[in-house]
């Protein structure tokens, strides 16, 4: 069972709220397992209890009931964040502090020092594109590059788990698509990812697994592509098509039964389109 | 360890931390109240924060002596004090050199001029009184200032026996004020003894008791021991004192210091 | 069990490096919030009071000069270590910093105790800045005094010359001064230690502050609280009781003001000193012992 990178079994999660007689119940009841090289998104509405799960799991918040393990070893304890990098939602980090520093100083943290700290700071301010700003202060980053700074602090030590909580919330598309990028580029080093999130778009293009949390409770769990497959249905993508053809298309299926549901100009995504267009010349040193 | 403790008492966790307070309490209160005792000892906390004292330096002056800022207010006591004497306020003067003593104790520096004030000040005033015709009541007046600094002085020296300065100034208010020579050599005496004592004390000392009646021969012993001490010494009162004593009390010529001696 | 951690050391429950990092990083956070206004402030009472004091015999104005430097000394160290402590680990929790560095292998524990030595940092600098000031304005006065007098006094005899010096010299400079400015310290760390500890469980700065102040006046009655409740019997059970949660909860800060005394030149003895250090030390500790318990149990 420890081969998993993340193992949830009968999280409870229970807040008392003083002056109250009823409890708020974050979490009921979850299990979850995670396997390693993965990305797993937890889908949820806000207050579906997502970031509590994923507090739980770092150990910064400690479970009512059940029990929560990275790679085997139980979040209550401090070694079980060695193997984990964290990016919270929103992050704000020490705003007096340059770029490069916020990396000394994490790396320190994880028991970092002197050259190796040194070369690993340069490779992640590489990484994440932040090398041309590593010498300004945090006061003057935007939010895309605070959460990309974010990033290169959650895997100053070479984690084998990152946890984003809600990597893209409040980033600008362009912002987006350059994490979208990293969490691939993770996924492709053999880095597993757990990330929440509520934008459902952006969790499906890059995860492999997802959980759906609603008032607490996980109402669904599975492969992506198995959650989200139409069994009886299938899409055809057509380039230089005549209508001719498309009619004779219909016709054939008409005649083995089948059925044309749609048919329609295929379009580009809107994000696309305002991608194409601001994509001019983008900083990427 | 601390772990476990903790996971023990997640739910508890305040009940423990007041029940932690309390012990720490019990296991400090040996150690503060052995400090206090020796504070005592040492005269560090003899001052009494009475409501007397509240009512004289007024609520704020009182909450700030009481958390730490004694000496400071002390001092502002002592600058209205200062002013007060400038204005020749000396109800004033005495009254605020009550609060400074009381406030502070330890310090030389006010109990000295709280009774030069007194003895020297006030009562040259006193006795200068334009206001008052009648000279008896005068010198009643300058005389009840002389005893406000004598009384300054000796509570002075309870609460600082081993300081030297506070004996010297009580020598030299009953020497010049109560001509009182048998006290002043008393309290020079005292004072020479004493760590840190200026160097002429002991002169003084020896003056004092050679105008002591009786006492001659004993005043002849000291002030020879100090001529023969060294030219240091040999100052012309001392000169003087020495050749009258000589003569008074027959010393023979060939043990007397010599004629033109300086 | 998959344990191989890519290169980086088997993980120490307790690391100096961590706390270190930790530290040096409270204390360019304290520095930022340009808490050494306060050193200006001191240094505007310094020249402000020498000023006034020009009146003065030197006694007098080597007395108060010392009065109201020390007495500075300890109201603002007390007021930074209150200040500069309350803020941390609320503004940390409220920035969500705190998440991103406890999800690191970093013991709570460390991170008070990184947290709290930041502070002592911040005031001992603060402290030999201000005793800098302090003893060269006081070591200048001294000086001019001196040389004043000897013109003054360069037609008398040489014992009288060496009196009057003397006298000058042990009202102006004592070397217990320097226990005192100990224990000054002592008393600063002390209250920082407990205002980490009040900030763990408090819900707002504003509330530390005012419950740290509460605690700093009542801090200084205590002995008598303590006093009280320990030799007369006489009263009632309620304020018996009473007494008694005051001389337990509170410290004695009373204890930690030798300076009063120490200025007007009374001698401390050694073992007076050591013992209050210790006792400070002791209080210290078993705060920040405190604040991490209350922490181990947060919900961030």
């Amino acid at each position: 069972m420890s081969d998993a990178a993340v193992t949830v079994s009968g999280l409870t999660k229970v807040f008392p709220v003083p002056f109250h007689r009823e409890p708020v119940i974050a979490v009921r009841n979850l299990d979850l397992r995670i396997e390693p090289g993965e990305v797993y998104g937890l889908l949820g509405p806000n207050g579906s209890g997502k970031s509590t799960t994923l507090k739980i799991i770092l150990g910064l918040v400690s479970p009512t009931r059940g029990r929560t393990e990275i790679f085997g070893r139980d979040s209550s304890l401090v070694e079980s964040r060695e193997a984990v990098g964290f990016l919270p939602e929103n992050p704000y980090f020490y705003k007096y502090l340059t770029g490069e520093e916020t990396l000394r100083f994490f790396g320190k943290l994880c028991g970092l020092s002197g050259s190796r700290l040194r070369e690993r700071a340069d490779q992640l301010l590489e990484l994440v594109g932040l090398t041309n700003v590593r010498s300004r202060r945090l006061s003057t980053y935007s939010k895309g590059m605070l959460q990309r700074i974010g990033l290169a602090q959650a895997l100053i030590h070479e984690p084998k788990l990152v946890v984003l909580d809600e990597p893209t919330a409040g980033v600008d598309p362009a912002g987006s698509c350059d994490i979208r990028n990293l969490i691939v580029d993770l996924k492709r080093r053999g880095i597993t990812v757990l990330l929440s999130s509520h934008l459902l778009a952006q969790a499906q293009e890059i995860c492999d697994h997802v959980g759906i949390l609603a008032n607490g409770v996980l109402v669904r769990e599975g492969r992506l592509e198995e959650l989200i497959a139409i069994e009886n249905r299938t899409e055809l993508v057509l380039e230089n098509a005549s209508d001719a053809l498309v009619d004779r298309i219909n016709a054939l299926a008409t005649s083995s039964n089948a059925k044309l549901i749609a048919r329609r100009r295929s379009t580009t995504t809107l994000e696309r389109l305002f991608l194409d267009a601001t994509n001019n010349p983008k900083e990427k040193s | 360890m601390m772990r476990f403790v903790c996971r023990a008492a997640a739910l508890r966790r305040p009940v423990l931390v007041i029940a932690m307070v309390l012990a720490f309490g019990v296991m400090k209160l040996p150690t503060e109240r052995a400090l206090f005792v020796q504070h005592r000892q040492l005269h560090f906390r003899d001052v009494e924060f009475n409501l007397d004292l509240r009512e004289k330096i007024g609520q704020l002056g009182f909450i700030a002596a009481l958390s730490g800022f004694r000496s400071i207010v002390a001092d502002a006591l002592y600058i209205q004090a200062h002013v007060a004497w400038e204005r020749t306020e000396w109800g004033r003067v005495l009254l605020l050199f009550r609060q400074i003593t009381t406030l502070q104790p330890r310090a030389i520096l006010f109990w000295d001029m709280a009774a030069w004030h007194m003895a020297w000040n006030a009562s040259v005033a006193a006795m200068n009184d334009q206001t008052q015709p009648r000279l008896a009541l005068r010198v009643k007046a300058q005389r009840e200032y002389f005893a406000l600094g004598k009384d300054f002085l000796e509570r002075g020296i309870k609460n600082n026996p081993e300081k030297p300065q506070l004996y010297d100034a009580l020598a030299r208010l009953y020497k010049e004020k109560y001509e009182d020579h048998a006290s002043a050599f008393e309290f020079y005496a005292k004072a020479a003894v004493l760590p840190g004592a200026w160097s002429y004390e002991k002169r003084f000392a020896a003056y004092e008791l050679s105008y002591c009646e009786g006492r001659e021969r004993e005043a002849y012993e000291r002030l020879r021991q100090l001529y023969d001490a060294g030219k240091n010494e040999r100052l012309p009162t001392l000169i003087t004192r020495l050749k009258f004593l000589e003569q008074k009390l027959n010393i023979p010529n060939e043990q007397r210091i010599p004629e033109n001696a300086h | 069990m998959s344990n191989k951690t890519a290169g980086i050391n088997r993980h120490r429950s307790f690391s100096l490096a961590r706390v270190f990092a930790i530290t040096t990083n409270t204390l360019t956070e304290l520095t930022r919030l340009k808490v050494f206004y306060i050193l200006l402030i001191f240094a505007l009472l310094l020249i402000g009071s020498s000023v006034f004091m020009a009146r003065l015999t030197f006694q007098q104005e080597f007395q108060i000069l010392k009065d109201v430097s020390l007495g500075a000394m300890s109201i603002f160290t007390s007021l930074l270590a209150i200040i500069a402590t309350a803020r941390l680990i609320p503004q940390d929790i409220e920035d969500r910093t705190v998440y991103t560095i406890l999800a690191k292998p970093v013991p709570r524990f460390e991170y008070i105790v990184g947290k709290l030595t930041g502070v002592l940092l911040l005031l001992s600098i603060s402290m030999l800045v201000m005793s800098a000031m302090f003893l060269a304005v006081l070591y200048l006065r001294e000086q001019t005094v001196l040389h004043e007098t000897l013109r003054q006094m360069s037609a008398a005899p040489r014992e009288q010359i060496d009196d009057a010096l003397r006298a000058i010299r042990s009202s102006a400079l004592n070397i217990d001064i320097l226990p005192g400015i100990v224990i000054i310290y002592l008393k600063a760390c002390l209250l920082a230690a407990l205002t980490l500890f009040v900030s763990t469980f408090a819900t707002t700065n504003i509330f530390t502050i005012v419950v740290m102040v509460v605690i700093y006046f009542i801090g200084h009655l205590q002995a008598t609280a303590r006093e009280y409740w320990l030799q007369e019997h006489s009263t009632g059970w309620m304020t018996r009781a009473f007494l008694a949660l005051v001389a337990l909860i509170f410290p004695d800060l009373q204890t930690f003001n030798l300076v009063d005394d120490i200025v007007v030149g009374a001698a401390i003895p050694l073992g007076l000193v050591a013992k209050t250090v210790v006792l400070g030390v002791f209080y210290t500790t078993i705060y920040t012992f405190l604040a991490a318990f209350v922490f181990y149990g947060k919900e961030l």
